[in-house]
């Protein structure tokens, strides 16, 4: 496949890294040290000039490509190339970057012409939501922006007799819009039909609605810390978006903001959060609001240094998880070494997203689940499927189970009647081995 | 130098144009009163069916016709009106149209309204929608003096939906303000086609209610499930019960008649003291789901709810009414009160002090905001309880960033503080109207008891109606000295246009450029 990447910073390097081998990449990028620092290292192409320009992306060879990304740190440039690329060749799929949720909005609404788009403040959200997860749950994974949450639990002895367990299921009281995806047993996975039985010592995958994957939590959990408290240090996009996504998840969260006009537009935006208006550098304040008793911290200012300062005071004040944003290439590395549990490059995640798309445009994001005997697969349905347009009920099990659909943005979990369309995305649980098979049917 | 400079100040002075497009706000006036005068037919057409002298509603009309026009006349057209010019027409509108009403009680001739400053109070009550009253033998007036009398309060209440829905807001008064994103529509440029239009949907609104409200009334008469009620007294008190009025053509208010027109008048009561423009769009838009989501609806029915369950126990604990009677009469009292209507179903004169405390207490809360009921309002309250719970939260979290919410829209800290300031100015105006009120009465020798004089001035202030004491529902504020009367007549001016449109006048600020 031919690429064309407009933008070598650390979000364009990244995938550069990850497609070489593969593929044909050609690079465009208006400063000539990035993309002399790239020839060096791979074997890629490479073009100076504006992304922004026709006569650039014509030079780059976009008639011949099959794919463009644009992964500027500009919004408007990877826009515009975007629609240059739609004009000139209509039949090269388009990636685009954005750090503005409006435009993922938009896009969402199909008012954008472009094939996929990626968020990095969404991406970054969506890393640390994962990583801080349900609280019973063994690993979560969540598609379609959040809409959609993939959750392992394991049964244990003490939920027996709640409706769920020894209960054929059919009969059991499934939470609303939830369905179980797979019941592993042993070595054996279940794709489950109506008269299977969850029973103590299964571990159940659940795809459900964040509402109903918090339900099954609360009904498994062993322990009952639902409310756990996490704090956010920094309100700007991004930590807007962990906050959002945190919030969706039922956790409490807090937020601290130093600046008094963004710490009143988070107030504002998000009811359920508690929002100061303070900097994470006060040792008295964060002992004041007692932050040493959160289950975790987030550092999402825009500063390394500061996020480095700020999660080593919280580790001193007792905060045993924290959770980085790191801005500078080199700054994940420092920050592990410093005993920072976990740090997340937004460009990377970003990357990794852009990339994933890459390797097969309709499959959007992939889990694995046990290791890497189970996928979740999350594929757009072609009109030529022999699935399109066959009600779920007809629909043969071939060790495989879609668990929900995302149409026009919205995330739906079928029940027997509904429908499968050309054009939604279905989101599949399946083995491993099944998974290309899967992948080709729709 | 120090002269040089107080000279030019002086001079500068002179100079300075008062800011008030003064001409144009009192030819708006003198048009509202010229319209006013043809209300004056409805009583004359009464005045015919009861073969009554139809003269003073045709003199008064005629007199006010001519000086409206006059004014108008001589008033500037096509000038600049604007806020300032706003708070100018309002606050002098109520004041000339209870004017033309009082000159109409003088020229019946009745003795009971014979004083200038009786019918001055009779008539402020009415455009008000008070229901305070100087008469002692209601009962004894014509037919056509007591639908005059009622028709007062219905128009006053007329007023008071535009002021409440178009006015105010504008004047940046007024708890409607904040829920003004909700109006949809354009901006300020088509401001007055907007106001008219809004101010004709939510009259569409009232009058249909109170139709509706005197079919069901006459009907109850007519099919003798309520014989003690007849079309007239089913229109009259129809008349008084939307704008939150009170008046009443019996001397015994609402309890000269059965359970059946008591529950009625109790549940439009409780409507008239909804927002009106959110039962627009709950009723005749048809999303009925608006109601439960609008957060001043429910602590209202909250307020109500709960106020006749405790009124209840009380009357059934001091064994004053039991069973039904209890349930109807605690609900009827509290609805009225709070609402700021003020008719009564039984004299509450004589019920326990805590019950009494309780009524004067709802005087104080006030139906929604954008209802024709006066008081404080539902919304105030509601807002002044989260302002307090933020501050009890920043007392100990100094950094945390409150937002407070209404309907889910953050409200403005400006909008935050208007409602601190205005009840603090509500309850000192009302504190300083009781001192008032005992000042003068220990000046003429009137028996005043003191929680008499509390419920005068926020009865008065409320724009509820009855007070205590002589003043009781079944009683009249006929005892009460010249000075005192003109004391409630202001405090009655000022309640029913949220004071603030009126002190403002009184500051020199307002008349500078």
């Amino acid at each position: 496949m031919r690429i064309l990447v407009v933008g070598a910073g650390q979000v364009g390097a990244t995938i550069v890294e990850a497609l070489h081998d593969e593929h044909d990449v050609t690079v465009v990028d208006l400063d000539p040290a990035r993309l002399a620092a790239l020839a060096n290292r791979f074997d890629v192409a490479t073009i100076e000039g504006n992304g922004a320009s026709r006569r650039t992306l014509q030079e780059a060879g976009l008639l011949e490509s099959d794919l463009m990304i644009s992964c500027t740190s500009l919004d408007e440039i990877n826009l515009i190339a975007a629609i240059f690329s739609r004009n000139l060749a209509p039949e090269t799929s388009t990636i685009v970057r954005t750090t503005n949720e409006e435009y993922l909005e938009v896009w969402r609404e199909r008012q954008l012409d472009v094939d996929f788009m990626v968020s990095s403040e969404l991406e970054t959200a969506n890393a640390v939501s994962r990583i801080i997860g349900l609280p019973a749950a063994r690993q979560t994974d969540v598609f379609a922006d959040g809409q959609v949450q993939i959750v392992e639990f394991d049964v244990v002895a003490r939920n027996e007799g709640d409706g769920i367990v020894g209960v054929p299921l059919r009969e059991a009281r499934i939470p609303r819009d939830s369905k179980v995806a797979g019941i592993i047993r042993g070595d054996r996975m279940i794709i489950p039909r109506g008269d299977q039985r969850i029973e103590v010592g299964d571990r159940v995958v659940i795809i459900g609605s964040p509402d109903a994957a918090r339900t099954w939590g609360d009904s498994l959990s062993e322990e009952t810390r639902r409310l756990d408290d996490i704090v956010i240090f920094g309100a700007g996009r991004t930590g807007r978006a962990v906050a959002r996504a945190l919030v969706d998840q039922g956790l409490r969260v807090r937020i601290i903001e130093s600046d008094p006009k963004r710490a009143q537009l988070t107030a504002e935006q998000f009811p359920t959060v508690r929002v100061y208006h303070a900097t994470g550098f006060d040792p008295e304040f964060l002992d004041r609001e007692r932050i040493g008793q959160s289950r975790a911290a987030v550092f999402v200012m825009q500063d390394d240094a500061k996020n480095h300062y700020a999660a080593t005071l919280a580790k001193l004040h007792g905060v045993s998880f924290t959770i980085a944003i790191v801005h500078k290439a080199a700054s994940t590395e420092v920050f592990e070494r410093a005993g920072i549990d976990v740090a997340i490059n937004p460009r990377q995640v970003t990357a990794e997203e852009i990339v994933r798309f890459a390797h097969d445009p309709r499959t959007r994001q992939v889990t694995m689940l046990e290791g890497d005997r189970f996928e979740i697969l999350d594929v757009t349905v072609r009109p030529e499927s022999e699935y399109a347009d066959q009600p779920f009920r007809t629909m043969p099990i071939r060790g495989a189970l879609i668990g929900a659909i995302v149409r026009d943005g919205q995330a739906i979990f079928p029940h027997g009647d509904d429908v499968l369309r050309a054009g939604d995305r279905a989101i599949i649980f399946t083995e491993s081995a099944r998974a290309t098979q899967v992948e080709k049917a729709l | 130098m120090a002269r040089l400079t107080r000279a030019r100040l002086r001079r500068l002075f002179r100079r300075e144009s008062i800011g008030v497009d003064f001409r144009s706000a009192l030819g708006l006036v003198g048009a509202s009163v010229k319209y006013l005068s043809f209300a004056l037919l409805a009583p004359t057409v009464v005045a015919f069916i009861y073969s009554e002298p139809p003269w003073p509603f045709l003199g008064a009309g005629a007199i006010s016709f001519v000086v409206g026009w006059a004014i108008e006349r001589s008033g500037r057209h096509g000038g600049h009106l604007g806020i300032r010019e706003g708070f100018f027409v309002v606050s002098v509108t109520w004041l000339a149209a209870a004017g033309v009403c009082a000159l109409t009680y003088l020229l019946t001739g009745e003795d009971q309204l014979a004083h200038p400053v009786d019918a001055y109070f009779e008539s402020m009550s009415g455009f008000t929608t008070t229901g305070a009253s100087v008469l002692t033998d209601i009962e004894g007036l014509p037919n056509s003096v007591l639908f005059w009398r009622q028709l007062s309060q219905w128009l006053g209440g007329m007023g008071i939906i535009v002021l409440a829905i178009a006015v105010l807001p504008r004047l940046r008064v007024g708890g409607r303000q904040l829920l003004e994103s909700e109006m949809p529509g354009p901006e300020i440029e088509q401001l007055s086609t907007r106001i008219r239009d809004t101010a004709r949907r939510l009259w569409v609104l009232y009058i249909g209610l109170t139709l509706i409200q005197i079919t069901i009334l006459a009907s109850l008469g007519w099919t003798r499930i309520d014989p003690s009620i007849n079309l007239f007294e089913a229109v009259s008190h129809a008349l008084t019960t939307m704008p939150t009025g009170g008046f009443s053509t019996e001397a015994r208010s609402a309890e000269a008649f059965g359970p059946a027109s008591q529950w009625t008048i109790t549940i439009f009561m409780a409507i008239a003291g909804a927002n009106f423009a959110l039962m627009y769009r709950a009723l005749i838009r048809r999303r009925p789901g608006l109601l439960l989501r609008d957060d001043e609806f429910k602590v209202y029915v909250g307020f109500l709810l709960a106020a006749t369950v405790a009124v209840t126990a009380i009357l059934l604990e001091d064994d004053i009414f039991g069973g039904e009677e209890a349930v109807r009469h605690a609900a009827f009292q509290v609805v009225s009160t709070m609402t700021t209507t003020g008719m009564a179903s039984t004299d509450f004169n004589a019920w326990p002090l805590l019950g009494l405390v309780l009524l004067i207490g709802l005087m104080f809360i006030g139906g929604s905001a954008g209802s024709t009921a006066g008081s404080i309002k539902v919304v105030r309250h509601l807002l002044l309880g989260k302002i307090l719970r933020r501050e009890l939260d920043q007392t100990v979290h100094p950094e945390i960033v409150g937002r407070i919410r209404l309907n889910r829209h953050s409200v403005d800290e400006r909008v935050l503080r208007a409602v601190s300031s205005f009840i603090l100015l509500y309850v000192g105006l009302f504190v300083v109207g009781t001192l008032l009120l005992v000042v003068d009465a220990n000046r003429v020798g009137l028996d005043l008891r003191l929680i008499d004089a509390v419920a005068a001035a926020a009865t008065t202030l409320g724009n509820v109606g009855p007070g205590l004491g002589i003043a009781g529902p079944m009683g009249s504020f006929e005892p009460y000295s010249d000075f005192s009367k003109l004391v409630m007549i202001a405090l009655m001016w000022l309640g029913r246009l949220e004071i603030i449109p009126i002190v403002v006048l009184f500051t020199r600020q307002y008349w500078r450029a």
